[in-house]
């Protein structure tokens, strides 16, 4: 028997997912902030537990481990990176600090700047200029780089970002200062711009390598350290780590752009959601996951989850690189109740899990979310929460709720179950404002709910948008875990260039193509996989002059690593005629009388992966056995004695008529009234409207 | 069109009769669903239009104005549009039988003397009916157009002397009748527009509120009309409890901000803005007596609506930014503009380039009459650069405009308690700025410099940001334009703090034949030519002798600020190397310095 593991760690808890024989064994454990790599170790004891094996036979038998870390998106909440200077092109220091006048909020006089990564004095600038065809306009002065270095290094700095005007274009320069700041700065972290996000304009590239550099030490110290801890425990392969573009890849890779695994937690658990979806024959998604502190919502549409490389705006920064889209909303089940101003408002602040919400009994005293479901009968005190690991408690919970409403004029009752309406309109909105401009009408998709508080809400948020079918996978509550064991590995990169569509210089695309199937041969071979193997995907990026934005497309169907046989006479027209297509989905026009240019290439390879199989489709209703329980409970329409049905008494066919509440290990679904829920041949359920 | 309409048009309007009561969860409810059509109708705009200025700068808005003419609920774009539209929809309201309005219509306005601001901001809006036939509300969007179809392309002329000369205007035209297009109606606006896009631009705003339309028929289908006129009546007269309690807070008296504009277009100097707020209880009054009315004036003439609109854009900066944004905010607050001034032009004045100046000198002073009693919130909400430097060239396509707009850092103040940052005011902070990478690429144009100058933020207790020196070169020969203010009379600072620096403009920089721009330019620039502005920056807060001596210590390390302006504006002494980061404050000497700047003053 062999195992792959799956390992995604959130803000609340640490998630497994562990794959033997097609079958799927979930586990889940509290995460521990101080070094989240025990927790990880923690969980895999108790999975070899649940084998009846060691851990080190365990380890040793895993064909996979692969992991979604948080820790870049940690280090950039906490503020706590490497200290980082800024080498830029003289004439251009500000730039990051102008944020191409981006400010959060346009009515808050009083929001307070965003915390420097790179201080003025630690941005400092070097005498240089490439022009955007590539060519010198001004040679590097190597004593101004030798004196930017010499300063920064007076001031103890641990990594630095070099980012040149138009060094996407020709790294020269940019390549030089990095040698040089290896003899004046030993020992300290250099990212490239031209590496880490070789495209235009400066902001954008500047602001991701910054963060590249502010994030690097600790990601690459955090998975070393895993890495040692997992070779100690007996594993014998690679540690594969999952990117926000949706593919994993290794270590070694990882270390090269740390960025790469910022916010890759929620795209694990759409790649997740894509993979069982697709195979229940609903490729077009509306994927939920609602969590302990949010609630994060994307779209699955024709089976897949696009990663796309904009405006991605990650705690106050930009960050250029491919990242799957996923809205992030303030409301999970630590979001706190309170009242502002008259107004009752839900998060979004969280109680996240220390000290949580009230009823986990470690010291909360400010109303949440899960305290609400609790008050409302939807969650029990009975039972253990979390798959046993502990028992919710109501001490407190009340009243709590009772001041809200004393606040508002109701009872606790009512307060909570307020507290539910506006929990629940927060995410109805939250979920139209992610279908806005895609020309998707909510309606018309499936809903998969998942992450330990979704499927207590997802068929009320479906009715709420007129969605008639919700799907919520039995391995719901550690899907983004699940997510890294489906996901392929796959590096996704681009070169920027900048021509015309009907003036391209073929030779030049060929040399950058190559450039990055050089790149992926070397990185998918140093990671065990065969170049054969790789399945590349050659894409363009373009745009209309004087956009901002440029739209990214295949140029030619799905190949071989290395095989630029597309690139030939006719290459230009194939590329305006896919991108005019292309703009008339996203932008319902095209600008025929203009020429469109191209502004980079790119390569998104992967090596298809084994997944667990992750079927379903239709099976004989049948009638479930009696509910397990009856409970006092409020599904919408008052309180009453409600059906609770154990996750573990029901079977594929087993109808669930409304209403009811099914506990299943790691989470409650709730039928709402006007809904049935069916187990479905895999043993997932899907809830349909009545 | 008459200071009879214009008092008609901003007279108050009653709540929505309605027989239902609500509670305050449920009126919230729909009020984030309003909010949600705002932002769907909006993006669809963003998305389906092919304008830069809306689909990349975001230079849009979308609005509810319900059926007695109340903003119900604005909106996700620029503030100044938010609080404008439901000036032009009350015009349609006041004329539904005459215009024929009914379900399936959309409309246009842009009519300065109609409710309007100026020409290019053209709002797009249709009513929205129940399912027995009752107007619940209007869903309106507003985006700024890249031309009007008057005598300059772009709507901007600096010697105009009335409206006609900037373009066509529309009171309320129908271009939709009952869910059909009028072809003939749309053909004509398109064709009185210069602007390549306008047919596309036009067809995204009808799609967007058409949209909008549909979702609110559902709301108000899903939740009866009553209910959904009693949810926008909950709304707005918890915004104006909101508001009145704010000021309430505020202590009682009348506090005035008097603010010059250097010269109109034509050089007259000196132009004056002159606000009186007067706090009394939960009520305040924004009293615009004083403003100049000089009507030999040209080019600072700013809209009526547009007038009450910057007003309120500034009011709602000083207060708790997250009270709703409806029309409780102008029922909280009187605002008193003399009929005649140059924040209400007679009818048919020329209104382009007075939402520039003197619309911002107007936030200016209120924010500076109101800076003593709300100093934690005391930012002006405004552009006091003139125009940006125009670069426009000829190349085998025709002609190009340079469009790396050359704002970097400008007018960022500081408010008590935190430095100014970033590149301009909060309010302004959702358009996007081109980068010199995407420029470059595109025009013979080479930005040479683009950093903040040090010392260019008025000191104070709390420091403006500097603004920047934009330096660029023109590698080919090429024509640009200037309008200068704000050198004269700088961004003023707030409560003793020093006011931002001038603004300054030289062409062919660093050349023999160099020359400083003094109020306008329409120059030819030779090849290699090299043009320097230099941005006001923010202004300061509170006197710099205050500021924190460490704090002082850290911008001299930043290069914010130089140690002689540290030791001759803020009067500290700092000991060791700049050079070799080893500053330390010298607090006997700093104290010594600091007593004597201060007995001098």
């Amino acid at each position: 028997m062999t195992y792959r593991v799956g390992i995604d760690i959130g803000g609340t808890f640490t998630d497994f997912a562990l794959l033997k024989d097609g079958q799927v064994v979930l586990h889940k454990n509290l995460s521990t902030p101080e070094d989240r790599s025990l927790g990880v170790m923690e969980g895999l004891g108790k999975l070899a537990e649940k084998e009846g094996l060691d851990l080190t036979t365990f380890l040793s038998r895993c064909d996979a481990v692969v992991h979604g870390t948080t820790v870049a998106d940690n280090t950039l909440i906490e503020m706590n990176g490497a200290l980082t200077g800024l080498i830029t092109t003289e004439g251009f220091r500000d730039e990051i600090e102008y944020r191409r006048g981006y400010k959060e909020d346009i009515w808050d006089v009083r929001l307070a700047p965003p915390k420097q990564i790179t201080p003025r004095r630690r941005r400092l600038t070097v005498a240089e200029r490439v022009l955007h065809d590539g060519s010198v306009h001004k040679a590097l002065d190597e004593d101004s780089v030798r004196h930017a270095c010499r300063q920064l290094k007076k001031q103890g700095v641990e990594s630095l970002a070099v980012s040149l005007l138009f060094a996407h274009v020709n790294s020269a320069h940019e390549r030089r200062v990095s040698e040089i700041a290896a003899e004046e700065l030993p020992g300290v972290a250099v990212s490239l711009s031209h590496e880490v996000l070789p495209r235009a304009p400066e902001y954008d590239r500047t602001s991701t390598t910054v963060v590249n550099a502010f994030v690097a030490p600790r990601v690459t110290n955090y998975l070393e350290r895993l890495v040692t801890r997992l070779r100690d425990g007996g594993y014998p392969g690679q540690l594969m780590v999952m990117q926000a573009s949706g593919g994993v890849m290794s270590v070694n890779y990882i270390e090269g752009s740390p960025i790469r695994v910022l916010a890759s937690g929620p795209a694990g658990g759409v790649i997740g959601s894509a993979h069982v979806g697709t195979a229940k024959g609903h490729p077009n998604l509306l994927c939920v996951d609602m969590g302990g502190t949010s609630y994060d919502m994307s779209l699955v549409l024709g089976g897949a989850a696009p990663a796309e490389a904009g405006w991605n705006m990650h705690h106050r920064y930009l960050i250029g690189v491919p990242m799957v889209k996923v809205e992030t909303l303030g409301a999970g089940g630590g979001s706190i109740c309170h009242v502002n101003a008259g107004a009752l408002q839900v998060g979004p602040r969280s109680a996240g899990s220390e000290p949580g919400p009230i009823a986990y009994g470690r010291g909360g005293t400010e109303p949440t979310v899960t305290d609400a479901l609790v008050m409302l009968g939807i969650l029990s005190t009975e039972e253990g929460f979390a798959g046993g690991s502990f028992r919710l408690t109501r001490a407190g919970v009340e009243e709590a709720f009772a001041a809200i409403g004393a606040e508002m004029g109701t009872s606790a009752e009512q307060a909570a179950f307020d507290c539910w309406r506006v929990v629940n309109a927060n995410m109805s909105q939250g979920v139209r404002r992610t279908t806005a401009g895609k020309g998707v009408d909510p309606k018309d998709l499936v809903m998969l709910a998942y992450g330990g508080n979704g499927p207590a809400f997802a068929a009320i948020q479906a009715e709420d948008l007129g969605i008639s079918k919700v799907l919520v996978p039995k391995a719901s509550p550690t899907f983004s875990a699940l997510g890294t064991l489906v996901a392929d590995p796959a590096i996704d990169e681009e070169r920027s260039l900048i021509a015309k569509a009907n003036a391209l210089d073929l030779p030049k695309l060929r040399d950058l193509w190559s450039e990055l199937c050089d790149r992926a041969t070397r990185y998918f071979t140093a990671a065990g996989f065969a170049k054969d193997a790789v399945i590349a995907s050659y894409r363009v990026n373009m745009r209309y002059a004087g956009q901002n934005f440029s739209l990214t497309f295949d140029i030619a169907p799905e190949g071989k690593l290395g095989d630029l046989s597309f690139v030939k006479d006719g290459l230009g027209a194939r590329a305006i005629a896919a991108f005019n297509a292309r703009h008339m989905a996203e932008y319902n026009h095209i600008r025929d009388h203009e020429v469109p240019e191209v502004t980079g290439v790119r390569l998104a390879s992967r090596v298809p992966t084994p997944s667990p199989s992750a079927t379903g489709g239709a099976v004989t209703p049948s009638t479930p056995p009696a509910p397990a329980k009856t409970r006092r409970a409020n599904l919408g329409q008052g309180f009453a004695n409600t059906p609770v049905y154990l996750g573990s008494q029901l079977a594929p066919g087993h109808l669930v008529q409304s209403p009811a509440i099914i506990e299943e290990v790691f989470t409650t679904i709730v039928v709402y009234p006007g809904w049935q829920a069916q187990v479905d041949a895999a043993g997932d359920y899907e809830l349909v409207r009545t | 069109m008459s200071f009879e309409l214009n008092r008609k048009l901003a007279a108050p309007r009653a709540p929505l009769p309605t027989a239902a009561n609500i509670d305050p969860v449920t009126a919230d409810i729909i009020r984030g669903a309003f909010e949600t059509v705002c932002f769907e109708a909006a993006t669809h705009l963003g998305r389906a239009a092919s304008s830069p200025i809306i689909n990349s700068s975001n230079e849009r808005n979308a609005a509810i104005v319900d059926a007695n003419g109340r903003l119900a609920m604005g909106a996700i774009g620029t503030p100044q549009l938010t609080f404008v539209n439901q000036m032009m929809v009350r015009w349609a309201l006041m004329n539904m039988a005459e215009y024929d309005i009914g379900p399936g219509d959309v409309l246009l306005s842009n009519d300065p003397d109609h409710g309007g601001g100026h020409l290019p901001d053209y709002c797009v809006y249709a009513p929205v009916y129940s399912a027995d036939g009752e107007l619940i509300v209007f869903v309106s969007l507003q985006a700024h157009q890249g031309d009007t179809g008057g005598k300059d392309p772009g709507g901007f002329t600096l010697e105009a002397t009335d409206i006609f000369t900037e373009g066509v205007t529309f009171p309320c035209l129908k271009l939709v009748h009952r869910g059909a297009r009028r072809k003939d109606v749309f053909d004509m606006v398109v064709r009185n527009n210069r602007f390549a896009t306008i047919a596309g631009d036009l067809a995204a705003m009808i799609g967007g509120v058409e949209i909008a339309a549909q979702r609110l028929s559902a709301l108000t289908a899903h939740h009866g009309a009553d209910v959904i006129k009693a949810a926008i009546n909950h709304s707005i007269s918890h915004t104006e409890r909101r508001m009145k309690e704010e000021f309430s807070a505020w202590p009682d008296g009348t506090y005035e901000g008097t603010v010059l504009i250097d010269a109109d277009t034509m050089g007259t100097k000196d132009v004056k803005v002159h606000v009186a707020c007067t706090v009394q209880g939960d009520r305040l009054t924004v009293d615009l007596t004083g403003t100049d009315d000089r009507q030999e004036l040209v080019g600072v003439w700013n809209t009526f609506a547009n007038s009450r609109s910057y007003v309120m854009t500034q009011v709602v900066a000083m207060v708790d930014p997250t009270i709703v944004k409806n029309e409780g905010v102008f029922n909280a607050v009187e605002i008193i503009i003399p009929e005649g001034c140059i924040a209400q032009p007679p009818p048919n004045k020329p209104a382009a380039l007075g939402s520039f100046h003197p619309a911002c000198e107007i936030t200016e002073a209120v924010c500076l009459a109101l800076s003593a009693v709300v100093p934690e919130r005391a930012q002006p909400q405004l552009y006091k650069i003139g125009m940006p430097n125009a670069v426009i060239g000829f190349d085998a396509n025709g002609m190009w405009m340079d469009q790396g707009v050359d704002c970097r850092s400008m007018d960022s103040s500081a408010v008590q308690g935190i430095d100014g940052w970033g590149s301009c005011p909060a309010s302004l902070g959702n358009l996007l700025l081109s980068e010199a990478e995407d420029a470059e690429a595109r025009f013979p144009i080479l930005n040479i410099s683009r950093e903040m100058t040090t010392d260019g933020g008025g000191a104070g207790q709390w420091r403006g940001s500097p603004g920047s020196l934009n330096v660029k070169q023109v590698l080919s020969p090429t024509m640009a334009m200037a309008w200068m203010v704000s050198a004269d009379h700088p961004l003023r600072g707030m409560c003793g703090g020093d006011d931002a620096i001038p603004y300054s403009n030289h062409f062919e920089w660093g050349s023999p034949g160099q020359y400083k721009i003094e109020r306008t330019a329409q120059a030819q620039l030779p090849q290699d030519a090299v043009i320097a502005y230099q941005h006001g920056g923010g202004a300061g807060f509170g006197p710099a002798l205050k500021r924190d001596p460490k704090a002082v210590k850290e911008d001299v390390l930043d290069e914010y600020v130089s140690l002689d302006a540290a030791r001759s504006k803020y009067g500290v002494v700092l000991t060791g190397s700049l050079e070799d980061y080893t500053l330390e404050v010298d607090h006997a000497a700093t104290e010594a310095l600091r007593q004597q700047m201060g007995a001098a003053a």
